[in-house]
């Protein structure tokens, strides 16, 4: 496992998209020093669930998830690893793993800092620990999902972003039988079960716990069942 | 079409009519061959579903009808097949943040052989590439790309090696390199199959040839044969002379001509005999007394000597 891990992740880390993902990740904890610096003090559980949860964490799932195999697909270089005595389900779940994982490294941190700085009307260390949680688990179901999507469409980028804009930024948020089809929304009953106060009627705990496990080894299952069937793409 | 090759006995590659369809689109139709220990060339013009037969031999196309079997067990959906089968395939695209040498022992590492650094520069100094070694592959010419592409594929000594146009982008030293190595792996007992478009390559490495065109199997077998068959084909030249009329019938008397049209400006002749026809013109001529300003083989392209063949 551990070679398919190093490829991926150094395959990810390439100058452009580190630069990009970290701007992202940063961007949150570059905001709250922004707003402390000019004396303003917002609740931390508001911006990290607006700016966090809502934004830059799916962005950057999306991102890393799309390109840890997707990149990989579109540009051949996938097939030195299909023509390989490994299981596919090995290769999967390598990818989700770096995936995630990667995920984690950049939104914990920021999750961390940014309610450190603006702290909470209630616990900052409240605060801090449930969102830490909620986006370690939610985060990897997003980067999970954005694997399984590219390992089975080259438009994962365009479809993901139409999933977090338009089903989790719209929909769901109308519609509230289709809560529990939300990463989002099983973030937040995460992050609400710690004792944060989240906007709306939040998922149950174990909702959200089988929602996020749900995506997480759906992900797995469906990655591995597709490149199982990998075709190669072009030649005559 | 000469006789289909017929399977070896233990044929280490064998495709048993074997057709892969995109929609309507028929990329390759009813193939059945059988490979054994050697060097086969893979023939054909540019989309003549060359590569579609190689992935489907690799494991990476399932076949719409027919099976392909690789040592006996069918290729598609079998990963544990790759200890044994090493693939360079067309595309140029290789990981091109790694060195020539990372890459090698990436795929020693994914193959899981006992010693991927040893194995790895083995693979790097078969291919001839240690200088460049250590260089990442995004720097690498076409050429170099190519045989680290090899060094991946070697890394775990397959007992079958299937290349995709492996030639391409190579200088003519190096594609001599090539040429020398496959004919020793293939000498030490391997099964090697490499595609191309390029008559010279084949005949110059192929021991035997498979004829792809349109998708269908125009030809198998022995090199030599096909190469006959191909040159003693029907030929259609064009000649420009100083007496057209009296050239074309003076060249009516000679046996390698069944056939001369006078057509404005030229004559156009037929033969079934390309060697003899063009040992004779010059001596017709001469007797006739006629001076030839030009000779033109009309159909001399690949395209139509592999026509020719599915149509035989």
């Amino acid at each position: 496992m551990m070679p398919l891990v190093d490829v991926t992740l150094r395959g990810l880390l390439g100058r452009r998209r580190s630069i990009l993902l970290v701007l992202l990740a940063g961007l949150p904890v570059f905001i709250a020093l922004l707003v402390r610096l000019s004396g303003g003090r917002p609740d931390a559980d508001r911006v990290l669930d607006t700016l966090v949860v809502r934004t830059v964490m799916p962005l950057v799932a999306l991102i890393v998830g799309t390109a840890a195999i997707g990149s990989e697909i579109d540009d051949g270089t996938a097939v030195y690893l299909m023509i390989k005595p490994i299981p596919r389900w090995r290769i999967a779940s390598s990818k989700i793993v770096v995936a995630a994982g990667l995920t984690a490294v950049l939104i914990v941190p920021a999750v961390i800092i940014t309610g450190a700085v603006l702290g909470s009307r209630t616990d900052t260390m409240t605060t801090i620990v449930g969102f830490s949680v909620a986006c370690f688990v939610g985060g990897s179901a997003y980067a999970a999902a954005f694997v399984a999507l590219s390992a089975f469409t080259t438009r994962a980028l365009l479809l993901g972003l139409a999933y977090v804009l338009i089903w989790e930024g719209v929909l769901s948020g109308l519609l509230e039988g289709t809560k529990f089809l939300s990463i989002r929304q099983a973030t937040l009953g995460l992050a609400a079960a710690f004792g944060i106060d989240t906007p709306g009627d939040a998922l149950s705990r174990t909702v959200s716990v089988v929602v996020l496990v749900v995506v997480l080894v759906g992900a797995a299952l469906l990655t591995s069942w597709k490149l199982a069937r990998f075709e190669i793409r072009g030649g005559d | 079409m000469t006789e289909p090759a017929q399977p070896p006995a233990t044929a280490a590659l064998e495709v048993d009519h074997v057709s892969r369809w995109y929609g309507n689109v028929v990329a390759v139709n009813d193939i059945s061959f059988g490979l054994g220990p050697g060097v086969t060339g893979l023939l054909g013009p540019n989309g003549a579903g060359k590569s579609t037969l190689l992935h489907l031999m690799a494991g990476l196309l399932a076949p719409s009808a027919g099976r392909v079997l690789v040592e006996g067990a069918s290729a598609w959906r079998r990963p544990e097949m790759y200890r044994h089968v090493g693939l360079v395939p067309e595309r140029e695209a290789v990981h091109g943040f790694l060195t020539g040498l990372e890459f090698a022992r990436l795929n020693a590492r994914l193959q899981g052989v006992a010693d991927p650094d040893g194995a790895a520069a083995r693979a790097i100094d078969t291919v001839d590439l240690t200088e460049a070694a250590n260089r990442p592959i995004g720097t690498y010419s076409k050429g170099m790309r190519q045989r680290a592409k090899l060094a991946g594929a070697l890394v775990h000594e397959p007992r079958i090696l299937l290349l995709d146009e492996p030639f391409n982008g190579m200088d003519p030293r190096q594609r001599l390199h090539m040429m020398t190595l496959l004919r020793s792996m293939a000498a030490a007992g391997r099964t090697i199959l490499f595609s191309s478009h390029i008559l010279e390559e084949v005949e110059r490495l192929a021991d035997s040839v498979l004829v792809v065109y349109a998708g269908r199997l125009a030809a198998a077998g022995d090199f030599r044969s096909i190469r006959r068959l191909m040159t003693d084909r029907p030929h259609t030249f064009t000649v420009r002379s100083s007496d057209d009329r009296r050239l074309a019938a003076s060249l009516m008397a000679d046996a390698s001509v069944f056939g001369a049209e006078l057509v404005s400006g030229h004559v156009a002749i037929r033969t079934a005999e390309y060697d003899a026809f063009t040992r004779a013109l010059p001596q017709v001529a001469r007797t006739a007394g006629v001076t030839l300003f030009e000779v033109r083989p009309t159909d001399d392209s690949l395209e139509s000597v592999f026509s020719y063949l599915v149509r035989r």
